[in-house]
């Protein structure tokens, strides 16, 4: 009866200290989707701005119409997008961690200072230098060093496909420190007693990653893993400042969820109509962690019937 | 003792977060309104450089002490009117800005028409092209104070002032001539809507018409988009700002298409710059005409609504009337003034930027402040990436930009 009372007492508690985040996330998180979800009903646009009145689904039956072939491309270039950037990422990541992780390593943590640069700096600044002191075709550093090779200039982000890997190598040079830094410490946590007995059993770099490193850090790189993939997904300032900033643009179409529903909607002004659009996107990233987790769960449930 | 700290710090971070949200009005304290000897205090909100804000302040401290106007700096300036605009508390009471955005402010029903605080007929004695650019719906909200506009502008080096071309057709041989081995005979900003809707207007083209219908894939625009292919094939590839400047500054092109705001650091980069009027369409006879951006002031309604202010606000406006703010604005910042009376006066007769481009003024087209024109500069960029960078078919481009700026349109109701 006591250890009840004692329990609820406890519970009570708990909540209580709870309430605050709660209402932080409830009114940083929360409130901006159902506030962005009441617009959407709306028809909140220049000629009705402090009048607007409740629509229905009208915005909803419009934004259908955005939906065309050009997302459809779009949202399979955002998957590519994505799947590639993550593959990049957890390999490269997983070397430069390992190479930190060599044992009597000098300067190590020069390397992670030097790592953790492109961390450090303001993305639109970092993604604009990239743009004018890297690619640009008159004054760029890749075209200076083809000059010196005697070799044509390239237009590295004209065409579709060299503005997508340049794209890529920007995002992955901006993504990278987090990942080296997480799995880092991944590493670190791993007890070094499990490698003595790998290396007196005679396994070498690989048969050690393999079998101990990656299923090792598995576990604690997950969040982290998934919160890239949504950072990816959602991608907005690369592809944008690179290839398709207004009055910059160069000539490359390479279009993700993001930068196609802002050429398509975000810039009529219409609240109700974008904000429509922005559910739309919100059910979709919804369904994508849904489909994520499930199979998350699914393997757990295999390792451990 | 850790429960009780714990509630303490549970309960601190509540509150601390409920009086962050609950707003702080008192900051944007009304003015005195009893009636007082109290000056009337007026906010004008701007984006401009400091040297064109001095100006406009030393003009109005003359108000003083009656009226009291504090400008303030604001970046974003277009979106926080978006969101304040009609809120009297955090609005500020006018705004100085260029004109394109008008039209959205006047149907949001955040402005109210400068004629209400000025004689209609004052205004007369402001250039044409400046009023017609103030004018939304037969109302004029704005008060002209100055104006931007593209000039032709070359490296005497480069192009002695006797190859300076008079017609477009003169401008491509030049082109042909020169450009080649890191050179560029001429170099614009291409496949950018505010810089090839001078083109467009040379052939008689438009953007957008004044009732808000896209004219992309009208025939006059794709005569002028096909043409000027023909230069844009001898230009950078890139056409963004950044690389068609620096090629200018660096005496790598010859000549250019660009604003006054380049003025000052090409002459610092040693350039021996020359000023020419734009070249002649051979086809069309007209000239390159580029838009034009006029600065001035802008009447919030919800300032307007407050009878103290109303009449501080007409004191103000009637104070900027004169030829001495745009003779001053000349002078700190080569802008050139939107009363047609300063051109009269010595000091602004004798600036050769400015007297250029009240020349362009002639056939400058106001950019349109009708708010479907915000939807067009993105719509009308792609088009033109599409023929200049893409390679792809003109009418094609032109009939798919269309279809696109119809639907945008249209979506914005």
């Amino acid at each position: 009866m006591k250890s009840n009372k004692y329990k609820v007492h406890g519970t009570l508690r708990s909540w209580l200290c709870l309430l605050p985040s709660f209402i932080i996330i409830g009114l940083i998180v929360v409130f901006p989707i159902v506030y962005t979800g009441y617009i959407s009903l709306t028809n909140m646009n220049i000629y009705h701005w402090f009048d607007f009145t409740v629509i229905g689904l009208e915005n909803y039956m419009k934004a259908l119409t955005v939906f065309d072939g050009g997302f459809l491309q779009a949202l399979a270039l955002t998957v590519l997008w994505t799947a590639v950037n993550m593959l990049f990422q957890l390999v490269i990541a997983f070397v430069m961690a390992s190479l930190l992780n060599t044992p009597r390593l000098r300067l190590r943590r020069l390397y992670k200072t030097v790592l953790m640069f492109p961390w450090a700096m303001p993305g639109y600044v970092s993604i604009l230098l990239w743009k004018n002191g890297m690619f640009n075709s008159q004054f760029g550093l890749l075209n200076q060093w083809l000059d010196r090779l005697g070799m044509e200039p390239v237009q590295w982000l004209a065409g579709d496909t060299v503005a997508f890997v340049a794209c890529l190598v920007v995002n992955l040079w901006l993504a990278l420190p987090f990942m080296i830094m997480i799995m880092d410490g991944a590493m670190q946590s791993i007890d070094r007693s499990y490698y003595e007995s790998a290396l007196l059993d005679g396994a070498g770099w690989f048969r050690r990653s393999i079998s101990l490193t990656i299923p090792a850090i598995r576990p604690i790189i997950a969040p982290a893993v998934i919160i890239t993939v949504f950072t990816t997904f959602k991608q907005f300032d690369v592809i944008y400042l690179l290839t398709q900033q207004v009055g910059a643009k160069t000539g490359a179409n390479i279009h993700t969820v993001l930068t196609y529903a802002y050429e398509n909607a975000f810039v009529t002004s219409n609240y109700g109509y974008s904000s429509a659009i922005s559910i739309f996107i919100f059910v979709l990233l919804i369904v994508f962690t849904m489909v994520t987790n499930l199979r998350k769960g699914g393997r757990k449930h295999a390792e451990n019937p | 003792m850790r429960r009780i700290l714990t509630a303490a710090v549970a309960a601190l971070i509540m509150t601390a977060t409920l009086s962050a949200c609950s707003g702080n009005e008192a900051d944007h304290g009304q003015p005195d309104t009893d009636g007082g000897s109290a000056p009337v205090q007026l906010t004008i909100w701007h984006d401009k450089e400091d040297a064109v804000a001095a100006v406009l302040q030393a003009e109005l401290d003359k108000l003083k002490p009656e009226v009291a106007v504090t400008l303030e700096k604001k970046n974003g300036l277009t979106e926080a009117l978006k969101m304040v605009g009609n809120d009297p508390n955090a609005a500020p009471d006018m705004y100085f800005f260029a004109h394109d955005k008008l039209g959205v402010y006047a149907e949001m029903g955040i402005l109210t028409p400068v004629t209400e605080f000025v004689d209609a007929e004052t205004l007369g004695g402001f250039l044409p092209m400046t009023t017609q650019a103030a004018t939304y719906k037969e109302e004029i909200y704005q008060l002209p104070i100055y104006f931007e506009t593209l000039l032709f502008m070359y490296n005497r080096a480069l192009m002695p002032d006797e190859e300076v071309p008079a017609t477009t057709e003169d401008l491509l041989a030049f082109m042909k001539a020169t450009t080649g081995n890191g050179q560029y005979g001429f170099v614009e900003q291409h496949s950018t809507a505010y810089y090839s809707a001078g083109w467009i207007h040379g052939f008689g083209g438009e953007i957008i018409s004044s009732d808000g219908i896209p004219q992309l894939n009208s025939d006059k625009t794709v005569a002028a988009l096909e043409y000027h292919l023909n230069f844009a094939r001898l230009m950078t590839g890139e056409s963004e700002y950044a690389t068609v400047n620096t090629l200018f500054m660096e005496g790598k092109a010859a000549a250019t298409i660009g604003g006054p705001w380049l003025v000052p650091t090409v002459r610092e980069a040693g350039i021996d710059l020359g000023l020419a009027p734009m070249p002649v369409v051979n086809e069309t006879g007209l000239p390159i005409a580029p838009y034009s951006g006029v600065q001035g002031l802008h009447v919030l309604k919800v300032a307007a609504d407050n009878p103290q202010k109303n009449a501080a606000i007409k004191t103000v406006l009637n104070q900027l009337l004169g030829p001495d703010i745009g003779v001053a604005m000349a002078a700190a910042s080569g802008c050139a003034p939107a009363s047609a009376a300063c051109y009269e006066m010595d000091a602004v007769k004798n600036d050769e930027m400015v007297m250029m481009m009240r020349e362009v003024a002639e056939n400058a087209v106001p950019m349109p402040n009708i708010p479907e024109m915000d939807v067009m500069w993105n719509a009308t960029s792609n088009m033109l990436v599409d023929i200049n960078m893409r390679k792809a078919d003109v009418r094609e481009s032109a009939d798919k930009a269309q279809k696109q700026a119809e639907d945008l349109i249209a979506s914005m109701q």
